[in-house]
């Protein structure tokens, strides 16, 4: 089976750091591009996180400059988490620069056309490019495979009570998406917040011995120490999980579910709400992953990373 | 011994609702000061007259007044597809003994834990329109409110749509009136009260106990699985009745505390019970949430108490 076309839209961030590590060496995927987004941190920050991930890895991807805030909204970030630069405090290498003169959401359309329906979006970050993807481009619902997702919650969230932080951060944004025509995986922190990997499995990859592997273990200890604040030992692999997800999703258990977004409740902006089993029985445009095998993830992880 | 725990019940009878009340008078644990109706399964005029048959059939022997029909703010919903054409179908019962008193169902109970002397105990069963009311109108009476047991909402996901349950769906404003009041609260969401589930061995057992109530309960508990089973879920799930456990056998039953709000707007998220699970809002827990049942162990509670009324008669 030849690897699936797939274009990766993230605001690194540790945890999309990881997801690139992974990614590069999926066989399942080919990533053709990558889009930047503002979310864990601005879009200063994040682009220029994405361009070093590609130099560090020594991976040849043209990086294209997205949204530089939420469609309707004023931008919320979450630097406490990712350190004031998005990937606590490390200043990787930078030599290159992104795609001139193309946004995101252009770029998303141009692979989309030359991929004549084959292309698959991970988005780890928030849905901004997307939606403006799907607000200027009539025809892109027709020309996306699939949409895997890291967002959103049928429970709680992280960023607030109801909701989960890359939905929060441009909730209209996200129901663009989901409310496009094609088929949405959410992987949310229903899953997610199993997709552990703890201090003792984090050494276990370092002791790989490549500069890769050592820097999966350290760029996410500020995490780790702010997960052990919570009372978590460990940290969620959030973004890892859902492009593990997007390769092949066997280790997971998805369920067709009907989603919106919610984006005028007084507390609940930005929840993702999920009919798996109500009464009102929404139109099922969306899978949600509920669970993830945990011991087949990390033993996934150690896999794809001693390939460096 | 201890003295029993003062109650109102305030509900909307229906099926569960006349089993919340069937436990709560066989109970030695508790005395039903009052049995207040509230519009919600089925309008108000029939919510009233199942209330008072209901009251007749169980010889519960207290005062009783109506609500009103309408939720504090907007229209009302029913749930006439769940419980039938009267709000109660299945059995035949007897025509109702007892009248309403000339007065509302929010006086009913101001008039009543005004006169108790110990602190009240309500069992709200359906929509939260009559005890939003009451602590608006009479805040004063806070401190003799020892406790609300609700049926109602649900942590993880709601029923009548997906984020809300039905009878915070309701009346959301009355329910953030409640949930905001401080009075000690305990919450039968959905994440217990689907685990509460009835099935036909259940019923048979209740049914062969052969006293004319057991009867009649193991006949609504049919009606209420069938319909149940109908639109796909395993067994029948007696919402209300986990309000009345909590207070009676709470042994059977996993806590957990939480600081919850009503979301009273939004395009979806209206009636959405939402829990602080990570403190976000630096506020203490307002209400024991119950998680968890011991699912035979609530059978047995009802079992026995339906065997109860045979005794009753000897």
């Amino acid at each position: 089976m030849s690897p699936i076309p797939v274009i990766l839209d993230c605001d690194p961030g540790v945890d999309d750091a990881i997801a690139f590590l992974l990614a590069k060496q999926l066989p399942q995927l080919n990533v053709l591009a990558i889009t930047s987004v503002a979310g864990n941190v601005g879009l200063e920050h994040t682009n220029y996180n994405a361009l070093g991930l590609l130099e560090f890895l020594d991976w040849d991807v043209p990086v294209y400059r997205g949204a530089a805030g939420p469609v309707f909204r004023k931008r919320v970030e979450a630097a406490e988490v990712h350190g004031s630069n998005g990937m606590a405090g490390f200043d990787l290498p930078h030599t290159r620069s992104e795609v001139e003169g193309v946004n995101a959401w252009d770029a998303i359309h141009q692979f989309a056309v030359e991929q004549q329906g084959a292309l698959e979006i991970i988005a780890i970050g928030p849905l901004t490019n997307l939606a403006l993807a799907f607000l200027k481009y009539p025809d892109l619902p027709q020309l996306i495979n699939r949409i895997v997702i890291m967002g959103g919650s049928t429970d709680a969230g992280n960023a607030t009570p109801a909701a989960e932080f890359n939905i929060y951060a441009d909730p209209e944004a996200a129901d663009i998406v989901f409310c496009s025509g094609v088929p949405v995986h959410m992987c949310g922190l229903d899953m997610t917040m199993k997709a552990l990997m703890t201090p003792a499995e984090l050494n276990q990859v370092a002791a790989l011995g490549s500069k890769q592997a050592v820097f999966f273990r350290d760029v996410v200890q500020d995490i780790v120490s702010f997960m052990r604040r919570l009372g978590v030992i460990g940290i969620n692999m959030h973004d890892p999980a859902a492009v593990l997800y997007a390769a092949d999703d066997t280790m997971f258990k998805a369920y067709p579910a009907g989603i919106r977004v919610e984006t005028k409740g007084a507390i609940t902006q930005g929840k993702t709400v999920t009919d798996l089993f109500s009464d009102a029985k929404w139109h099922k445009n969306s899978f949600v992953a509920m669970d993830i095998d945990r011991e087949a993830f990390v033993k996934k992880v150690l896999e794809l990373m001693s390939k460096y | 011994m201890t003295s029993k725990i003062p109650i109102i019940l305030d509900g909307d009878p229906g099926h569960d609702d006349a089993i919340a009340w069937m436990l709560a008078k066989a109970s030695d644990k508790l005395e039903i000061l009052a049995c207040t109706s509230v519009s919600g399964n089925q309008s108000i005029e029939k919510t009233s007259i199942n209330a008072r048959r209901v009251m007749t059939l169980l010889g519960i022997d207290a005062p009783f007044a109506m609500g009103r029909e309408e939720p504090l703010h907007g229209e009302p919903i029913h749930a006439g597809n769940i419980h039938g054409e009267t709000g109660l179908d299945g059995p035949a019962l007897p025509q109702p003994e007892i009248e309403a008193e000339p007065l509302s169902a929010v006086e009913l109970m101001a008039k009543t834990i005004s006169a108790s002397s110990n602190p009240v105990t309500i069992v709200a069963t359906g929509p939260l329109t009559n005890v939003g009311a009451l602590l608006i109108l009479h805040p004063e009476l806070k401190p003799k409110i020892a406790h609300i047991s609700i049926m109602g909402g649900g942590l993880a996901f709601g029923n009548w749509t997906p984020a809300a349950e039905f009878n915070i769906l309701v009346d959301p404003e009355a329910a953030d009136v409640v949930f905001k009041s401080g009075v000690p609260l305990t919450m039968a969401g959905l994440d217990v009260t689907l685990k509460a589930l009835v099935f036909p061995e259940d019923f048979e057992r209740i049914r062969a106990l052969g006293n004319p109530i057991a009867v009649v309960v193991a006949e609504w508990l049919d009606f209420f699985y069938n319909f149940h089973r109908s639109i796909g879920y395993a067994g029948a799930p007696v919402h209300d009745a986990v309000a009345v456990a909590a207070l009676i056998k709470p042994e059977i039953l996993t806590v957990k505390d939480y600081y919850v709000q009503v979301e009273i707007s939004g395009d979806f998220c209206r009636g959405a019970t939402v829990a602080d699970h990570y403190g976000f809002s630096h506020q203490p827990p307002n209400t024991h949430a119950l998680v968890d049942i011991d699912r035979e162990g609530f059978i047995d509670l009802v079992a026995e108490a339906a065997a109860w009324y045979g005794k009753e008669s000897e």
